[in-house]
């Protein structure tokens, strides 16, 4: 078997209230393989979007490391944790978060400019528009693209999500409970949709839920109880 | 390095937020009164600076002991190297009647402070030899004053003061500002004086006086020759007894001058300086008399710069101090001579730049609370950015970028609207004045015929690099906040 893409080692987190340290992860251990789907399950208040976070370096872990290709990343400097969050993940949020006073293109085209510098940028500004219309259009938003989010569907917006976070062609997608504001009809189109995506480019995929029917359509669960993995 | 989203985000939530436009709008405001403002005050104080300088003479010879003889002092000041000439000059104080007065007069003025100078009459009389005080002083351009505003502009063009042109007539007549016998002849006949029957049996021989224009103007019914009474009062001491003197001698209105510097112009009288010698008893027909001074005015020579002229004025005052055998005096530059005018323009123009610099505060406060509203207001957005993997320092330069946008954009609108403002405000005054009678600024008041403006470029620059910088500094403070933002707390802002 090839080396995990992500790994998360004996990784701890506790959020301080006071003085009273509140545990959330109490010691997960956790391996993400290429092109693996792997559905994080647990009930609300488990801690899997702080998990979620953990991973993607949006937050330090209190203890234990993240390795992403066997390299421990999580004590690197803000800024190269920054470049590597751009490079390797893709986030997906239940709540889209997208940037109301952009439009659906220019959500998209935004995380292309994350790493470049303006003159870099200015010297591929066509071909990255193209990508990010190329996207939009695989996504089902081709007749879309000059919408802000104000006036696309829920759907339509966790669309345009899903695109933004393609479009850097990150190696893993970090999903948290992408469904979780959508009717189930809605929802069967996007998870379709991340699914023939995650396929085809062979992508590694985190998909936190806590709906058994969705878990179970993926590769492997993993279950979370109180900050801990569940056997 | 700042990553492309930065100036991209930035000018979007510039053009998106319409708050930016408030703030902007601040900038530019207080960058086109800055301009506005400085540039009329600039104006109006280097045109008093210029009247001021034009009242006064190069270098004024002053303080001297009583009895100071011109006569003693000219060879030795005008030996000093670096001194073109000189001129007598005596002041004195007296009260000025004319013998025919339509109507009964209020001598006080309107309250208690108010003393009406042309009414009652008080002159600070100011004697000098005109043949040489056109060579040293400014009193060509006094009497035919041009205004830095074109023809027809100046107070005495400007107000109809007619003038008689001594100065390029008869040398005779102007030594003692006499005017033409015909016109003597006609003014003795209006005030009942005798006279010869034939006007031209008329010689005229009485001492002129000249009135700054202002004084003229508020006596309206004064007529070139018009007779008046002069009184001067003079005290003598003598075995501890104090004896008062009054020296009456009978001059007549020759006309008007005008130096533009309205403390001078409003009070003082020029009049031959015989004349005031003659009646404060320094006689010249008197062998024993002095030619009396109060002050000598000198004009200094074109080579020398404003930069040797402290020398020359130590120059002189040591060579006056000797020839006076070690009396004291001063000789003064146009500056010293004009300490509270100059000092009350100078403090009142830093007071200004002080108000506008407020300002300046003020819209620079008005950018600090958009801009951290802003960041408040995206604080999901900046975990959004955070999420995407925007670098911390990029997600700063977001709201700098944002802050410069409002900066530059304000900066760049104020000094238009300020360069517009500056060359259209007289016009625009005209204009309002020609159609509503509606005047912005009080020119009579002034005795300008416009607004006064002066814009520097240097101004301009210095508006221009001090309010970006300042807004700059501003948007720092809340461009720091944003990127020093948890992105996890940042996303799960409401
Ligand atoms: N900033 C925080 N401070 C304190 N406690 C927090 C904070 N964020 C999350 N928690 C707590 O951590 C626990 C796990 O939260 P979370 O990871 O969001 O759970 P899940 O995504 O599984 O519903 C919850 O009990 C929550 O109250
Ligand atoms: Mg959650």
């Amino acid at each position: 078997m090839s080396a995990p893409v992500l790994e998360a080692i004996a990784v701890t987190k506790d959020y301080r209230l006071g003085k009273q340290p509140i545990p959330v992860l109490r010691g997960i251990d956790l391996a993400v393989q290429p092109g693996e789907k792997l559905a994080l399950l647990g009930t609300s208040g488990a801690g899997k979007s702080t998990l979620l976070h953990v991973l993607g370096l949006l937050d330090a872990p209190t203890t234990g490391e993240i390795r992403y290709d066997g390299e421990r990343v999580d004590q690197r400097s803000v800024a190269e944790r920054a470049r590597l969050r751009h490079r390797q993940i893709g986030f997906v949020f239940q709540f889209y978060h997208l940037i109301p006073e952009l439009t659906a293109l220019q959500n998209v085209m935004l995380s292309g400019m994350m790493a470049t510098s303006v003159l870099q940028y200015w010297g591929v500004r066509k071909a990255a528009k193209a990508a990010a219309i190329a996207m939009l259009e695989k996504v089902g938003l081709g007749h879309r693209l000059h919408h802000r989010p104000a006036e696309l569907s829920g759907g339509e917006r966790q669309r345009v999500a899903i695109a933004r976070a393609l479009v850097a062609e990150p190696r893993v997608i970090l999903a948290d409970e992408p469904t979780g504001n959508l009717d189930s009809q809605t929802a069967n189109g996007v998870v379709e949709l991340m699914f023939s995506i995650q396929r085809e480019r062979g992508l590694a995929f985190v998909l936190v839920t806590h709906d058994e029917n969705l878990a179970r359509r993926c590769d492997r669960i993993v279950r979370l109880r109180d900050g801990a993995v569940v056997t | 390095m700042i990553a492309a989203f930065s100036p991209f985000l930035a000018w979007r939530y510039f053009v998106q937020r319409r708050i930016n436009w408030l703030s902007t709008a601040g900038v530019m405001f207080a960058v086109w009164a800055m301009l506005l403002v400085d540039s009329v005050f600039t104006g109006f104080v280097s045109s008093i600076r210029q009247d001021v300088a034009n009242s006064s003479p190069h270098l004024l010879v002053t303080d001297l002991p009583h009895d100071t003889d011109y006569q003693v002092l000219q060879p030795v000041i005008e030996a000093v190297e670096g001194v073109a000439s000189s001129a007598p000059r005596l002041r004195h104080y007296g009260l000025l009647q004319p013998l025919r007065a339509p109507q009964t007069i209020n001598r006080s003025g309107s309250s208690q402070i108010d003393f009406d100078h042309a009414r009652s009459g008080f002159a600070l009389l100011l004697g000098v030899d005109p043949a040489r005080e056109l060579a040293t002083g400014n009193l060509r351009d006094w009497l035919a004053r041009e205004s830095p505003f074109g023809t027809g502009s100046s107070p005495l063009q400007g107000n109809r003061l007619e003038q008689y042109p001594f100065a390029d007539v008869d040398e005779r007549q102007f030594g003692f500002f006499g005017l033409p016998g015909a016109v003597d002849w006609a003014a003795r006949k209006r005030a009942g004086l005798p006279i010869e029957p034939d006007v031209t049996d008329h010689r005229s021989n009485t001492p002129g006086v000249l009135f700054g224009y202002e004084r003229a103007l508020r006596l309206p019914w004064l007529r070139h020759g018009d007779p008046m009474e002069l009184v001067c009062v003079s005290f003598t001491e003598a075995g501890g007894k104090v004896t008062l003197h009054t020296h009456p001698s009978r001059v007549a209105f020759a006309g008007c001058y005008a130096t533009g510097h309205r403390g001078f112009d409003e009070p003082t009288v020029l009049l031959p300086i015989e004349t005031l010698r003659t009646m404060l008893g320094a006689d010249a027909a008197d062998p024993d008399s002095v030619a009396l001074v109060t002050d000598v005015a000198v004009r200094v020579r074109e080579s020398v710069g404003p930069d040797a002229l402290p020398a020359l004025q130590r120059r002189l005052r040591d060579a006056v101090q000797k020839a006076l055998g070690g009396k004291t005096c001063s000789v003064l530059d146009w500056r010293e001579q004009n300490p509270v005018m100059l000092g009350a323009i100078a403090s009142e123009q830093a007071m200004m730049q002080f108000v506008l610099f407020v300002v300046m505060i003020v819209a620079a406060t008005v950018i600090f609370a958009t801009l951290h509203l802003m960041v408040v207001q995206k604080t999901r957005d900046i975990g959004i950015l955070a999420s995407l993997g925007g670098s911390p320092r990029s997600i700063g330069a977001v709201f700098l970028g944002n802050g410069f946008a409002v900066a530059a954009i304000g900066t760049v609108l104020g000094v238009a609207l300020g360069v517009v403002s500056v060359r259209f405000l007289n016009p625009v005054n005209e204009w309002l004045y020609a159609t509503c009678g509606l005047e912005l600024f009080p020119r009579a008041l002034f005795d300008l015929s416009g607004i006064p403006v002066r814009l520097e470029p240097s101004w301009i620059a210095s508006v221009a690099i001090g309010a970006m910088l300042l807004s700059l500094f501003v948007a720092w403070l809340p461009a720091r906040k944003a990127a020093r933002l948890h992105p996890v707390q940042a996303l799960s802002h409401e």
